[in-house]
């Protein structure tokens, strides 16, 4: 992996150090891979080598997650997922990316259908993995939440503020079970300012994005886990009936990342598609 | 004795929980079964994540999870967890990923520790700094309100004064009695007195406000006959005190004129309030060794040592003397003015003289050396 050496206006260029992009891989078209909320770019670390011998893989940080340039973070840009959104269409410009492919986990899923919305000649296929447009129940929609839920997980992560940080703070150590992960992964992996991330849940969570789905230009993946507290079968399903010409997959893994706990049925199911 | 794993696995001072690779509880210890109110085959076959409320699952499926795939291991994590009958109990917990031969997850590990006295004392200060916070935002507010309050009122004391200003000049060509013209150079001398009072209370202001202290410097005219402008308005106010004023400004002085002229003005003005009536009040500027010096000396009751040190803070009155103190930031103001140039403002005090100096290095091109001047 290596710092993209793109020579693009100082903007473009501004985006790819601000969000600490990492470009690899040999071909034509690009894929970029994005995380969700919590976590870094290295939720993808067993997904996307396997698709550097076809595709320029992009990897990247949110502003307040990661490696990314912490002092980038605007409050009231980030508010809301457009802002995210807004940084994938410039970084994926900045990278000169044209009908590439995006694959967002979790929220991330709905930063990339509103990004692909933005600029539709970035990306002609989306991967939305684990996603859900709305995580609190609304009339007849099942999101999975009601609203005290969602509120209580705010409050959680603020009334955890203190144990929180110091749960964060092994991480800075080097990590003896897994030697390979290096010292950069170690310091920064789910590692997040807790003022930053409670406003990132904030976002996530009360964020309603139902709007965004429909029918979009792009080809759209959907891949559904079984057993996901997060994102449940039903969203996943309202998803797939609300992106006309979606396919569904529902893995055999279960959980919230299957990038993680099953990243050869992942590889096979992006492969399959793209 | 040989070592009763079994038992110490079972009533271990704390929780052992194993699970499958996605989180499945596949054996739990009698001490973590009887805290949380399962009988420990009840708790076989569900998710460790089941076990937690709502919100603390979102937490532990985008953090703790990823964690422990990625870094095989996570440590002192504080959570709630359910007890069978809904309550909460507040716990940390450590975690470590069991490996297969081809580095794959294949089983998790928790070891569970009860943290309820750790978190009422979290949330005790958790509390404690929100309240601090709240109060010094709320002082924060109110200070800067009264700031601006000064600054609005300082600002429009400025338009009366100049009607006042006005009205005198203009009675000025009118034929008055020696009375008249008396009291018409009081009401002068007030107005100068006032303006200054006005300039230092904005200057207050805005330096509390975040403005600070701006400068438009100056290097292309002489100083001098700002500084004489200001001793004249001050003797025209002080008639029966006697400035001795000696001027040696070999060099264009690189400051800002009016500033310069506000700070002699405040240093003049604490001179003439509270040095002695019957000597005189010596000013000495001059350029020397590549700095540029102010000094205005008075005679009279030295300032106690206690009260030097504080001379320069805002709203600092002596205290000895009551009616003629003003508000207290004439000083304050100057040391700023002499902060803003790079320079400082120090003072000497002894029963011979009371001497303020401020001195700032030269950054100006020298001039045509002209001679020394005395005046009065």
């Amino acid at each position: 992996m290596m710092l993209s050496g793109q020579t693009g206006k100082s903007e473009g260029t501004g985006a790819i150090l601000r969000l600490n992009a990492r470009t690899a891989g040999s071909g034509e078209q690009a894929i970029m891979f994005a995380h969700g909320f919590g976590c870094d770019q290295n939720m993808w670390r067993y997904v996307s080598p396997a698709f550097e011998d076809r595709f320029r893989t992009v990897l990247f940080d949110y502003v307040g997650s990661g490696g990314a340039d912490i002092d980038a973070y605007v409050i009231e840009k980030y508010a809301t997922l457009d802002g995210y959104a807004q940084d994938v269409v410039d970084l994926a410009r900045a990278l000169e990316i044209k009908d590439g492919i995006f694959v967002g986990h979790s929220v991330s899923a709905m930063i990339g259908l509103i990004a692909a919305r933005q600029a539709p000649e970035l990306f002609s296929k989306l991967v939305l993995v684990a996603p859900s447009p709305c995580y609190i129940d609304e009339a007849d929609y099942v999101g999975g939440f009601n609203r005290a839920q969602i509120l209580e997980l705010l409050d959680f992560l603020d009334s955890n503020h203190m144990g929180w940080s110091q749960a964060m703070a092994p991480m800075i150590m080097a990590n003896p079970d897994r030697p390979e992960l290096g010292e950069e992964l170690a310091g920064s992996f789910c590692r997040s300012d807790p003022e930053i991330a409670k406003r990132f849940a904030r976002t996530t969570f009360l964020s309603d994005n139902r709007g965004d789905l429909g029918a979009i230009e792009a080809q759209v993946l959907i891949l559904q886990c079984r057993e996901d507290l997060i994102a449940p079968l039903a969203v996943g399903d309202y998803v797939h009936a609300a992106i006309p010409g979606s396919e569904l997959v529902v893995m055999k893994a279960t959980g919230h990342c299957p990038n993680l706990s099953a990243p050869e049925e992942t590889i096979a199911a992006i492969t399959a598609f793209v | 004795m040989p070592l009763d794993y079994a038992d110490l696995f079972e009533t271990a001072p704390c929780g052992y929980v194993l699970t499958d690779k996605e989180g499945r509880i596949t054996r739990a210890n009698a001490t973590f079964a009887k805290w949380v109110g399962w009988a420990p085959h009840e708790l076989q076959g569900r998710r460790f994540a089941d076990l937690l409320p709502i919100a603390v699952r979102i937490f532990y499926e985008s953090h703790v999870a990823p964690m422990l795939h990625v870094q095989g291991s996570v440590s002192e994590i504080a959570l709630d967890v359910l007890h069978a009958e809904g309550h909460k109990l507040p716990m940390l917990i450590n975690g470590a990923a069991v490996r297969d031969d081809h580095g794959q997850v294949a089983s998790l590990r928790f070891a569970v520790f009860t943290a309820t006295q750790r978190r009422n004392y979290e949330q005790t200060l958790l509390h404690s700094r929100n309240e601090a916070q709240a109060s010094v935002l709320s002082e924060r507010a109110e200070s800067e309100l009264r700031e601006q309050f000064i600054a609005v009122l300082g600002h429009d004391l400025r338009n009366p004064l100049a009607a006042i200003a006005g009205g005198a000049r203009m009675l000025l060509k009118e034929q008055l009695s020696e009375r008249g013209s008396m009291i018409l150079r009081l009401i002068d001398g007030s107005v100068v007195r006032a303006g200054g009072l006005i300039d230092n209370v904005l200057d207050f202001a805005r330096g509390r406000l975040g403005g600070g202290i701006t400068l438009t410097r100056n290097d292309q005219e002489p100083l001098e006959p700002v500084l004489r402008q200001v001793i004249g308005e001050l003797r025209a106010i002080s008639p029966d005190h006697w400035i001795d004023a000696k001027f040696a400004i070999d060099a264009l002085v690189d400051c800002d004129h009016v500033r310069m002229g506000q700070l002699l003005s405040n240093l003049l003005g604490n001179a003439l309030t509270h040095g002695a009536k019957d000597q005189s009040v010596r000013v000495r500027a001059e350029t020397t060794d590549g700095s540029f010096i102010i000094a205005v000396a008075n005679g009279g009751e030295p300032i106690p040592s206690a009260a030097l040190e504080r001379l320069f803070q805002p709203f600092f009155r002596g205290g000895s003397h009551d009616r003629q103190e003003g508000l207290g930031l004439g000083l304050h103001i100057a040391s700023e003015i002499a902060r803003a140039h790079g320079g400082k403002l120090t003072v000497s005090s002894d029963p011979v003289e009371t001497c303020f100096t401020f001195t700032m290095p030269m950054g100006g091109l020298p001039r045509n050396s002209r001679g020394r001047q005395h005046s009065r």
